[in-house]
């Protein structure tokens, strides 16, 4: 019975994300979001500060790096919709979900042009974030 | 488990009651400050983070005073950059809207609104009521932080459904 228990853990996924996003609150809430929707010891979660940043962890990470990644619209240095494009420019083929507190349209479609395959307007939360794991197979 | 939340009455009492019967899942929002998105906050503090709440919404006003500090010199010098406002007011009102701070939030958009219009006195106007919302929410809530803190481990209750 232990050994099978252990089997089983050993086969539960660790889901990694990589959360991309300037503001710390924004940060602070989705980390904890995601360790309530996952379960704390089944989510790793990374942070880029800006859109640059996520594109070097990317890069250094490889294609395989991260499960999902979220990223806001807005921030300095290199926002989201062009850290998105340079990701996928990358050949990195990974879930990227873009988060704005503007949900007009056209920013919908900004991100969705950018190669992002999901949108979802803040504030995150719990139905929201179930809904994006569910969505990409990582509930 | 220490239960920080308090019952639907110690709630009405920290944020304010207008006297109406409230439906237990429309607390939170008696006074109309705080909407949901409190609550979703609140149901993320456990065990490992018993003061989580807390600590988001001083993490919310550390922003916040900042955003409102950078809009008021944006103001003063940057005459009708209404897309330097209106960026700087896009932060606030997402910051807002993490702990559901609905009436600041309003006020965020109404100014938002003014920036599309390009109306610099509607703005004027507008970032007035932003400041007077951000100093009444920071008062409810530490009040609420207050009654949470004496209601204490033993005489908290749980949060009704």
């Amino acid at each position: 019975m232990a050994g099978a228990a252990r089997a089983a853990a050993a086969q539960r996924r660790v889901v990694r994300v990589l959360l991309v996003e300037d503001e710390e609150i924004h940060r602070v809430l989705a980390r904890a979001l995601l360790k309530s929707a996952v379960g704390g010891g089944g989510v790793e979660v990374d942070e880029a500060g800006n859109g640059a940043e996520a594109v070097r962890r990317v890069r250094e990470g490889g294609a395989g790096a991260y499960d999902l990644i979220i990223t806001d619209k807005q921030m300095p240095v290199m926002d989201g919709h062009e850290a998105t494009r340079q990701i996928r420019g990358l050949g990195v083929t990974t879930p990227i979900v873009g988060l704005s507190s503007d949900c007009r349209q056209s920013d919908v479609n900004a991100f969705l042009e950018a190669g992002a395959d999901d949108f979802t307007p803040k504030p995150l939360s719990k139905e929201k974030l179930n809904r994006i794991l569910a969505k990409f197979n990582l509930a | 488990m220490r239960n920080l939340r308090l019952s639907s009455h110690s709630r009405r009492a920290a944020l304010g009651d207008r006297g109406r019967r409230a439906h237990p899942d429309e607390v939170v929002a008696v006074g109309g400050y705080l909407d949901e998105q409190f609550c979703q906050v609140e149901d993320l503090q456990d065990d490992a983070s018993p003061n989580f709440t807390e600590e988001v919404v001083t993490l919310f006003f550390k922003d916040s005073a900042r955003l409102i500090s950078n809009i008021e010199q944006a103001l003063e010098k940057y005459p009708k950059d209404f897309s330097r406002w209106d960026a700087y007011m896009q932060q606030l009102k997402g910051s807002c809207s993490s702990i559901g701070a609905s009436r600041m939030k309003s006020e965020c958009m109404s100014f938002r609104d003014c920036c599309g219009q390009g109306n610099p006195e509607g703005c004027m106007r507008s970032f007035q009521k932003v400041k007077r919302e951000h100093g009444a929410l920071r008062q409810k809530l530490e009040a609420y932080f207050q009654l949470v803190r004496q209601a204490g481990p033993a005489g908290a209750a749980t949060r009704p459904v």
